[in-house]
């Protein structure tokens, strides 16, 4: 436990040093205030769910926000540290176990992912008078962070240059944007993808912001993103493990 | 014995770099590794760190296994590497706070103190990496990897981008640790300047064949092989102390 505390430390002490520079949070938050903004002004009249789209739409860009900040900034900064620092052999020459080093910085992952999320959260209330927050929706927001975050230190020991990142957004990260329901309900999309698109981990997100209980689908919504998260957990200190300089 | 580095082969997109390596380090030995550049020096001290496996062999420290990377492993070993691996974003004093941490450190800001003392880390240490002189990065990267007492010490070009007084502080520091009792394992050219404490050098060859001897050996080695020479002349002229071109007449330990 002490290690994961080391790590969670140093990545935090980072964290605030890169916060201090303006661009860093807001470059995060671009993204989904401009699609908040844009299809709730656009749309907001013309889609129908039930209470409201802007409210829809609110919930479904806390889901992308926590998802992009979670992967993005966390898989830059460890392949960073991989090929431009030097600094992650640091942490890999720590006496501290594999799985500490994830968990250190997939929780310091999860904090930033939390802390943009709260910003989206705060401009939805300000720009259209919303609560979007329900107790399923906090705890698959962290969940969702937490995941993202181990898998952004997956893919970050994984790719062989930065040029190879683009591909995990392209394919992964890009996709889940746009089809698990964070636009408009999966239900519209053809009955063949939606069995699925469902189980995707951004569906599974947009399930609980959705839901009021764990009764019914957003309980199995919750177990099979706790699922996830350990898949990916796993996983990425398998990639510690067999970190290689090489 | 503290290391051992049994038949060791290591390649990279197919190409050896290290072929069949085998060799000894005993506890409390300064060995100085010696070679061209492409010869393999930073590979086998990665490979040592645990920083990345051979393809075939065995490598232990202390008894401990190097491929397998235990806890134990890594708590007997010290690196400082050639490149700076200071986090940008943390200030030294921050740096070697984060790294006392990870050691597990008890007294994390008095063991700090007492190394910034030993590695005169002044001042500084409140700043950030971007605002220090070479010099003093090494020196603070030096002071960190020392934070945890390292059984095991590896230093792969030490005096790399330090003044020659820096250049002598980082040798006295080296005889410090060894009069500490610990092992130590450097690369530099600059052999000449501290082979009145290494106790062994290690010389690797083109073929990737690593060859040990004394000091002294090493200069009856050259002085026989011209051809050796002809083939690294930058390397050449910095054991004779000159750099190429820097018009310095040849002189010390080369004909």
């Amino acid at each position: 436990m002490a290690g994961v505390q080391a790590v969670f430390y140093r990545e935090m002490l980072m964290l605030i040093r890169r916060i201090g520079g303006l661009g860093y949070l807001f470059s995060g938050l671009l993204f989904p205030m401009i699609y908040l903004l844009a299809f709730g002004w656009g749309l907001g009249e013309s889609v129908a769910v039930a209470g409201g789209y802007i409210a829809y739409l609110a919930k479904g860009m806390l889901a992308i926000t926590v998802m992009m900040n979670a992967f993005q900034q966390t898989a830059l900064s460890v392949s960073a540290a991989r090929f431009y620092y030097r600094t992650f052999a640091v942490l890999r020459l720590s006496p501290i176990h594999d799985g500490a080093i994830v968990l250190g910085i997939a929780l310091a992952g999860t904090v930033r992912a939390l802390i943009a999320a709260a910003v989206v959260f705060i401009a939805a209330k300000l720009f259209f008078g919303i609560a979007i927050l329900t107790g399923p929706g906090v705890l698959g927001l962290v969940l969702t962070a937490f995941a993202f975050a181990a898998f952004g230190v997956a893919v970050g020991l994984s790719i062989k240059g930065q040029e190879q990142f683009s591909i995990v957004i392209n394919f992964f990260i890009t996709p889940m944007t746009f089809f698990c329901g964070s636009f408009f309900p999966i239900t519209n999309l053809p009955s063949v993808v939606q069995p699925i698109v469902r189980f995707l981990p951004l569906s599974l997100t947009n399930q609980l912001l959705q839901a009021t209980s764990f009764v019914g689908e957003a309980g199995i919504a919750a177990l099979a993103l706790v699922f996830f998260m350990l898949v990916i957990y796993l996983y990425s200190t398998y990639r510690v493990h067999n970190y290689s300089e090489f | 014995m503290s290391v051992l580095v049994e038949q060791v082969t290591c390649s990279r997109h197919g190409q050896a770099i290290l072929y069949n390596v085998s060799l000894q380090i005993k506890t409390g030995e300064v060995l100085g590794l010696l070679g061209p550049n492409g010869a393999g020096k930073t590979t086998l001290i990665r490979l040592l760190a645990g920083l990345a496996r051979p393809d075939s062999g065995r490598i232990r420290v202390f008894g401990e296994d190097a491929s397998r990377r235990s806890v134990t492993f890594r708590s007997l070993i010290g690196l400082v590497p050639q490149e700076n691996t200071l986090e940008s974003e943390l200030t030294i004093e921050q740096s070697m706070l984060c790294t006392a941490k990870l050691y597990g450190i008890v007294d994390a800001r008095a063991r700090m103190e007492e190394v910034c003392q030993q590695f005169q880390i002044g001042s500084w240490r409140k700043k950030y990496p971007v605002k220090l002189s070479g010099g003093m990065k090494r020196r603070a990267m030096i002071a960190r990897a020392m934070l945890s007492r390292p059984e095991f010490l590896l230093l792969d070009e030490p005096s790399v981008g330090l003044d020659p007084d820096m250049r002598q502080e980082i040798w006295q520091a080296v005889r410090k640790l060894q009069a500490m009792g610990k092992t130590v394992l450097l690369t530099t050219h600059l052999w000449k300047r501290r082979r009145n404490f290494v106790t062994g050098l290690l010389f690797c060859e083109r073929e990737r064949s690593f060859i040990r001897g004394q000091p002294r050996g090493y200069v009856n080695r050259f002085r026989q092989s011209r051809r050796l020479a002809w083939k690294m002349p930058s390397w050449r002229w910095r054991l004779k102390g000159g750099e190429p071109g820097d018009g310095r007449r040849p002189s010390g330990l080369l004909p």
